[in-house]
């Protein structure tokens, strides 16, 4: 259970998190999701005590991160950046870690064995790929046995099957009971895998939701319908339980819970007249985009009127 | 099939693990073991003395006006060592910084102080270890070439056995020093030009300004001090040896303060 409440986190000027408020719960797998730059990382290290908030709490399983005797019991972290000792191997890494907390030998090689490093694991780390890296990063997490899991940005790097893995890894350690906080910039990863979502932009709370209620919210599975008829159409369509239907702008419908043969069947049938009849084809990820696209911090800007003029200018002195 | 929709979250049982300062102790030290670096250093420090010295022990030809001891004649590498030592121990703690290593090793003990208590403490007594494995290799050693000479001495001649033993603790202290300028700094090549340059160049520098009062203040300086303490019979400008053993831990003492005080104050 990780429970932040009014977390603000400013570098000088600028906040990386602005009084973020929520609670991330045992047995699910919980997504966070924000552009690069948002304030996950940041957050992330607050949790770890890494990075101190300017204001507000942040505590897992009821104590601050450092007011537990047995830290890496309670949480077990893979950060987005780097945490090794390149010149270290694998085993003398986990090894390290092991020894502050007495975990025993034997629990190492479980973990190790685990991720898939059991060949490598005397090797320096200095020559290890992403991905191994990446499995490393989530043995040195799993160490201790923890409650809580948090991992940033968990799957860069890997090969398809190892994001399998990942996917797969976490939904059974929240099947465990265990809390599970994941972060990512890619919804359609975050869909295959968690249950809840935690998105942020720029520091701030965009939605705190569920992954159904976020597909349900996007709309899609809509039916976009354009019709001179379109209240009459919709009067039909509405006589079948579970139907939606709502018109916007007028002369439009947008339609759920049916498919096209159905409403041109309707229309068909009483003589309406359809100018459009198409599936609403907005992806995850678009909607994703959609609810963030203010908070982006570096928005690419090809094609807007002032890199235009620039090139233009460029190109004229060339 | 059926589904769990919210699964059981049964009460955690107490954890068998804990963080205490002793296992804190038992990780710095596989860490620093665990380096290749480690090894390359200390034997660097190593060979440097045992090779100076008796190199310098072979070839030496009485000179009446000689302005050294046995002990220091022996130990002409020691200031060479002595630098190699400092730049493990800004390893030591800077290293974690440059590689991000320092945010596994805070997470696993956020408390963080009991990390830099356990590295200043096994990195020193290690280098005091090696040393005196060293000095008093070399010096026996040495001594076989220089029988007969005016350079002569054995462990039991006034002030031979301090000299050797303060030629392996200044060293370590020193190093001790220039592992807290890591912490402080949190970059490796920030802690070794600090050190090269405000530890080692700048007194001499300084030593060299037209006011008496230079002389005394830098007497009080870490590699000053660190002299005083591998003399047999120290310089008239330096400070006595017990003065310089204080002078030394005081040099220490601070640098763990400043470096533990930015420790719990910044962020990692």
């Amino acid at each position: 259970m990780i429970e932040a409440r009014g977390l603000t986190k400013r570098y000088g000027d600028k906040a990386a998190v602005s009084d973020l408020t929520f609670t991330v719960r045992p047995g699910t797998v919980t997504g966070f999701l924000g552009p690069n730059g948002s304030g996950k990382s940041t957050t992330m290290r607050m949790i770890l005590g890494l990075d101190a908030p300017t204001r507000g709490d942040i505590r897992v399983g009821g104590r601050s991160y450092a007011a537990h005797p047995a830290p890496l019991y309670e949480v077990g972290a893979l950060l987005e950046a780097r945490s090794v000792h390149p010149g270290r191997s694998a085993l003398g890494h986990l090894l390290a870690l092991a020894h502050t907390h007495g975990i025993p030998r034997s629990r190492v090689n479980t973990v190790v064995d685990m991720v898939g490093l059991g060949k490598v694991a005397g090797k320096r780390v200095k020559g290890f790929s992403l991905g191994m890296g990446q499995r490393l990063g989530i043995a040195a997490a799993l160490l201790a046995d923890p409650a809580t899991i948090l991992l940033d940005e968990p799957v860069n790097g890997l090969d398809p099957e190892g994001v399998l893995w990942v996917r797969n890894l976490l939904k059974s350690l929240a099947a465990e009971g265990r809390t599970v906080f994941v972060s990512s910039h890619l919804m359609s990863e975050m869909a295959l895998t968690a249950e809840h979502l935690i998105i942020i932009g720029r520091g701030r709370m965009l939605a705190d939701t569920t992954v159904d209620a976020f597909i349900r919210d996007a709309g899609l599975g809509t039916i976009k319908v354009v019709s001179p008829e379109a209240a009459q159409l919709r009067e039909l369509l509405l006589r079948v339980p579970g139907v939606e239907a709502v018109i916007s702008p007028p002369g439009t419908l947008r339609v759920s819970g049916t498919d096209l043969e159905h409403i041109g069947r309707t229309a068909s049938a009483h003589r309406i007249p359809l100018f459009e009849l198409t599936p609403h084809s907005v992806s995850l990820e678009e909607a994703f985009m959609e609810l963030t696209r203010d908070s982006i911090d570096y928005q690419a800007t090809v094609g807007s009127s002032a890199v235009a003029q620039q090139v233009a200018q460029q190109g004229a002195r060339a | 099939m059926t589904t769990v929709l919210t699964p059981a979250v049964a009460p955690r049982a107490a954890s068998p693990y804990r963080v205490t300062p002793l296992r804190v102790l038992r990780a710095e030290w596989s860490k620093l073991w665990s380096l290749r670096s480690t090894w390359i250093t200390l034997a660097v420090a190593s060979t440097l003395v045992l090779a100076f010295g008796l190199l310098v022990a072979a070839n030496y030809t009485p000179q009446s006006d000689a302005d050294i001891d046995p002990v220091q004649l022996t130990l002409l590498g020691a200031p060479l060592a002595q630098v190699v030592l400092a730049v493990l121990g800004v390893l030591v703690t800077a290293g974690e910084y440059s590689t991000g290593m320092i945010r596994a090793t805070m997470s696993a003990v956020p408390r963080r102080l009991p990390v830099l208590w356990a590295k200043a403490a096994v990195f020193g007594a290690i280098a005091l270890g090696v040393l005196l494995v060293t000095v008093f290799l070399t010096f026996p050693l040495g001594q076989l070439f220089l029988s007969g000479t005016d350079m002569e001495a054995s462990l039991g001649d006034p002030g031979v056995l301090r000299a050797l033993l303060g030629s392996a603790v200044a060293p370590a202290l020193i190093g001790v020093f220039s592992l807290t300028l890591g912490s402080l700094l949190r970059s490796v090549p920030g802690g070794i030009v600090t050190y090269v340059g405000g530890v080692t160049i700048l007194p001499e520098v300084v030593r060299m300004l037209p006011f008496a009062v230079m002389d005394d203040i830098v007497q009080f300086l870490p590699v000053q001090a660190g002299e005083a303490l591998s003399a047999v019979s120290p310089d008239a400008q330096l400070l006595s040896p017990g003065a310089a053993l204080i002078t030394l831990c005081a040099w220490v003492v601070a640098g763990l303060g400043a470096a533990g005080l930015t420790l719990i104050r910044r962020d990692v």
